[in-house]
């Protein structure tokens, strides 16, 4: 859902923005009061889920049903809860943090690379077909790509395929947003005059895009990779679906496995002495989490500000 | 340089939308001869209505939620200026990081009695365990309750920002006639940035009505076999791994995914959300 994210055409208000001092009657005041309400018990409720999820590893499962939601542990108890997980299956949490990790960095180079090109290609040389490839580019962005997982594992069976990282590598990184964000950004913020300059010069197709039109897309790149990591970090039905063995599973669906094998969420699941409580657990969702929340923390001031903005300026 | 994007494109776009049309013809134990029949019996199953009508009212309860909170949130946050303003969404964005598997496993220790930040509310309602919530007349509320929470903020950051693009010209115009906040608001900004909303509107039902890792992961571990088979999309995936029947699997999703597709081409040819992105006729 937040694949949209940078898409829309913005341009900045805030720079031109002129505060005339209002005078506010008492129903005014009262409105006003009312708004500011709203808007901190809204982000109130934002930010608690997330507060909560990174103190509860500090508690021992019995600090955790005993004492004030809020209250803080010990930093030991993240050692702790951290060496539990580990005895999960030989530490298979390990593997399955290494799986993420390798599958997300090669889906995000992939994919950004790809929809870079062919955004490119897109708005800016003569190729045949433009308008239909746009239209279906647009059309696979809309659709939510947990729509075609099951025809994608009918695919990926008959390809002998299943099972494999390369599977869930590849699928994901057909990235039509990328190509959309990509196509956008190289027909409305790149003068087309520096693209002809260059073509004047004598330079070829991919000698412009290599010269002129990669060196001005560095905010391009981050935005595409920032959209493409959130995705496919997080990503739960593809490689549910397309994988089949602990070994080569990811986080999220090694997180799945923890559910149900362990008596933490469920007491009648696993062997009841099992180390994997509700703090571990927690920690497990955590790993999880803090990569998208650092990423979205960070690139959200490039969100807001400029880059969305700037790159679609029309 | 459309090379690798179009292998992509073919291999994951194309192709199995074709390789599931034909699968969806193949025979099955269910209906030996193949052929359309698989798309009858899909829908015939027993499991078929309850799981159309748990989506349904999932989405009716969903996709209202969504844009009401989301337009009202993100007219309200653009009356704010500064660093407030600031602070506000980077707040709205926490949520969104919790998705998937982590937004189950938040959802579950929000809900439970025992651990819960709410659980102060939670005892006032006379709820002591997460199994008084977590019952099948709730799972729609639930479910959207998650879905909800998860995308809104980014939604209210999104069009908090294609708010920003109203000409603050209208907006001096509109007060010097006398127009008071709300008025503007409701008559002028919202009206303006309607085609941003239908466009979340329907991006946001077509992804709900795709909804899955949230019911199968509570049904297939926390709260065993409670949302078995409870959306549209976990028949076809129990179609597939359960009754190994891929042709009825492949039937139901290529049906769900039409769905989809016409929303997809309503908004690009029937909205002017992509007005001037090349892609219509001039």
């Amino acid at each position: 859902m937040t694949s949209i994210l940078e898409a829309e055409p913005i341009i900045n208000r805030s720079a031109s923005k002129v505060h005339l001092p209002e005078k506010l009657t008492a129903a005014g005041r009262v409105g006003r009061t009312g708004v500011w309400v709203v808007l901190l018990v809204y982000g109130l409720l934002s930010v608690v889920p997330m507060v909560w999820l990174l103190i509860a590893p500090s508690k021992t499962a019995a600090q955790l049903n005993n004492d004030a939601p809020f209250s803080f542990g010990s930093f030991a108890n993240y050692g702790s809860a951290w060496e539990h997980l580990l005895t999960f299956q030989d530490g298979v949490l390990v593997r399955w943090l290494l799986n993420s990790v390798v599958y997300t960095v090669a889906i995000v180079l992939l994919s950004c690379v790809s929809a870079i090109l062919a955004g490119y290609a897109l708005a800016v040389t003569a190729i045949p077909f433009k308008r239909t490839l746009l239209i279906v580019t647009l059309v696979a962005m809309i659709i939510p790509p947990v729509a075609l997982v099951i025809p994608l594992f009918i695919e990926i069976s008959n390809a002998q395929l299943f099972d494999t990282p390369a599977a869930v590598i590849l699928t994901s990184s057909f990235y039509p947003f990328g190509v959309f964000l990509a196509y956008i950004y190289f027909s409305t913020s790149i003068p087309k005059e520096l693209y002809e300059a260059a073509k004047v010069d004598g330079a070829g197709e991919f000698a412009t895009f290599w010269r002129i039109a990669l060196p001005l897309s560095k905010g391009l790149f981050g935005m595409l990779a920032f959209f493409s990591f959130s995705a496919s970090w997080v990503n739960f039905f593809l490689p549910y679906v397309l994988l089949g063995s602990a070994e080569n599973f990811t986080l999220p669906v090694g997180l799945g496995v923890l559910f149900s094998s362990t008596p933490a969420l469920n007491p009648g699941n696993g062997a009841q002495q099992s180390v994997i409580g509700r703090p571990e657990i927690a920690l497990a969702g955590l790993i999880l989490a803090i990569p998208i929340l650092i990423v979205f923390l960070l690139s959200s001031r490039l969100l807001v500000r400029g880059v969305l903005s700037g790159s679609v300026k029309s | 340089m459309i090379a690798p994007y179009l292998a992509l494109l073919i291999a994951f776009g194309v192709v199995p939308i074709i390789v599931a049309a034909v699968t969806s013809m193949e025979p099955s134990a269910l209906n030996p001869g193949g052929g359309p029949l698989n798309y009858l019996q899909a829908l015939e199953d027993f499991r078929f209505l309850p799981a159309l009508g748990n989506v349904g009212v999932f989405l009716l309860l969903y996709v209202p939620t969504m844009l009401i909170v989301v337009a009202g949130m993100s007219l309200l946050l653009d009356t704010v200026r500064g660093r407030w303003n600031v602070s506000l969404r980077l707040a709205y964005i926490v949520p969104a990081s919790l998705t998937g598997a982590s937004a189950v496993l938040v959802w579950y220790f929000l809900l439970e009695p025992t651990l819960s930040p709410y659980q102060d509310i939670l005892r006032a309602l006379g709820i002591t365990q997460g199994g008084q919530i977590w019952r099948s007349e709730n799972l729609a509320w639930i479910f959207a309750l998650m879905a909800f929470f998860t995308g809104a903020g980014n939604w209210i950051v999104v069009q908090y920002g294609s708010l920003q693009s109203i000409s603050e010209d209208i907006l001096e115009a509109a007060r010097i006639d006398g127009a008071n906040a709300w008025q503007i608001g409701w008559h002028i900004k919202l009206p303006l940035i309607q085609k941003y909303i239908v466009y979340m509107g329907i991006l946001v039902f077509a992804a709900g009505l795709q909804v899955f890792v949230e019911p199968q992961l509570i049904s297939s571990s926390v709260y065993p076999g409670l949302a078995a088979n409870w959306s549209l999309n976990q028949l076809s995936y129990s179609f597939a791994f359960q009754s190994n029947n891929l042709g009825g699997a492949a039937a139901l999703s290529l049906m769900l995914l039409i769905v989809c597709i016409v929303g997809a081409v309503f908004v690009i040819f029937r909205t002017d959300f992509f007005e001037g992105s090349g892609v219509k006729e001039k």
